[in-house]
């Protein structure tokens, strides 16, 4: 079972009580190994991937914090914005390829950087681009959740 | 019973200790737009990297508007090397997650190295971390406008 899993499962434990009136305190950085973390943050940048490619906006809704800032093509969006374009995006045309990333962790930070291929289809013609996305993940009572993520064009 | 009681006393504490963060947030955006400010416009402009030194973490990582990836040194190295530098940054917006905060805001950024003038304008995202009493930025985008 990923950490993920197991933050979601227990909150519906009643051990939840115990936690939340813990959620105040500052949790040691040893008490989430940094082998762990890493796992958990490339699982959840994964399902990220898997909820964008599937307009499933609602695993993304859990994994994105509500005060998200994200940056889409230099554009600052909110949170509600990007989940209402994922829902009704076509992935057909607009086709992206994760490519190997970097995880660093910094006690309950974790800030991931790591490239991804886009590939899009407009009027018949075919373009792809790489960008440079760097992501931030903040440790929360419920979970390691996405607050910061932006990418830019990587120049050839 | 007790037991209850316990658990409905931790519950108080942790929303006491919930509540004094959040309303510290106010006093730590302003700090962390001060820092922007002296980290970016002013040890930028004076070649300061002392000053730099102090405000980025020895793991700072950054991806510049180029897309490529560049470490403190690397950053401090470019600082010092550039014969001019003018980094303009807009209006602010800083989210606060306890121990970390995250700024974002629009950036000019033009200056010469090397007898190149550069010239970049965009947005920012900066990942700023509390440790040991200390704000440090971790992690910065630079988003070049397309």
């Amino acid at each position: 079972m990923d950490d993920l899993t197991w933050h979601r499962m227990r909150t519906r434990n009643w051990i939840v009580l115990f936690l939340m009136a813990c959620a105040g305190l500052a949790l040691p950085a040893q008490e989430v190994s940094d082998g762990g973390t890493v796992a958990a943050i490339r699982a959840l940048e994964q399902e990220w991937t898997v909820g964008q490619s599937h307009n499933d906006n609602r695993v993304l809704d859990l994994i994105f914090d509500n005060a998200l800032i994200y940056v889409e093509y230099g554009k600052l969006v909110t949170k509600g914005e990007y989940l209402a374009r994922v829902k009704t995006a076509s992935p057909e045309l607009n086709q992206v390829v994760m490519e190997p990333m970097t995880i660093r962790v910094f006690g309950r930070t974790a800030v991931v950087i790591g490239t991804y291929l886009e590939k899009q289809e407009q009027g018949g013609h075919r373009d792809m681009k790489r960008w440079r996305y760097v992501d931030t993940w903040v440790y929360k009572k419920n979970g390691w959740v996405l607050v910061a993520a932006g990418a830019t064009r990587v120049s050839h | 019973m007790a037991k209850m009681v316990c658990i409905l006393l931790m519950v108080l504490a942790g929303a006491s200790v919930l509540g004094a963060r959040q309303a510290d947030e106010p006093d730590v955006k302003s700090k962390i737009i001060a820092l922007e400010r002296l980290s970016k416009m002013q040890a930028f402009a004076a070649k300061d990297v002392k000053t730099l030194d102090q405000l980025l973490d020895k793991n700072f990582v950054l991806v510049n508007p180029d897309g490529k990836v560049e470490t403190k040194a690397d950053l401090l190295l470019f600082v010092q090397s550039a014969d001019s530098l003018q980094y303009t940054v807009g209006v602010m917006m800083v989210r606060v997650h306890g121990d970390t905060a995250v700024a974002t805001g629009l950036y000019s950024l033009t200056g010469v190295q090397h007898g190149n003038r550069l010239s970049y304008r965009g947005r920012f995202v900066d990942t700023w971390l509390l440790k040991e009493g200390q704000w440090v930025a971790i992690a910065s985008l630079t988003i070049a406008d397309e």
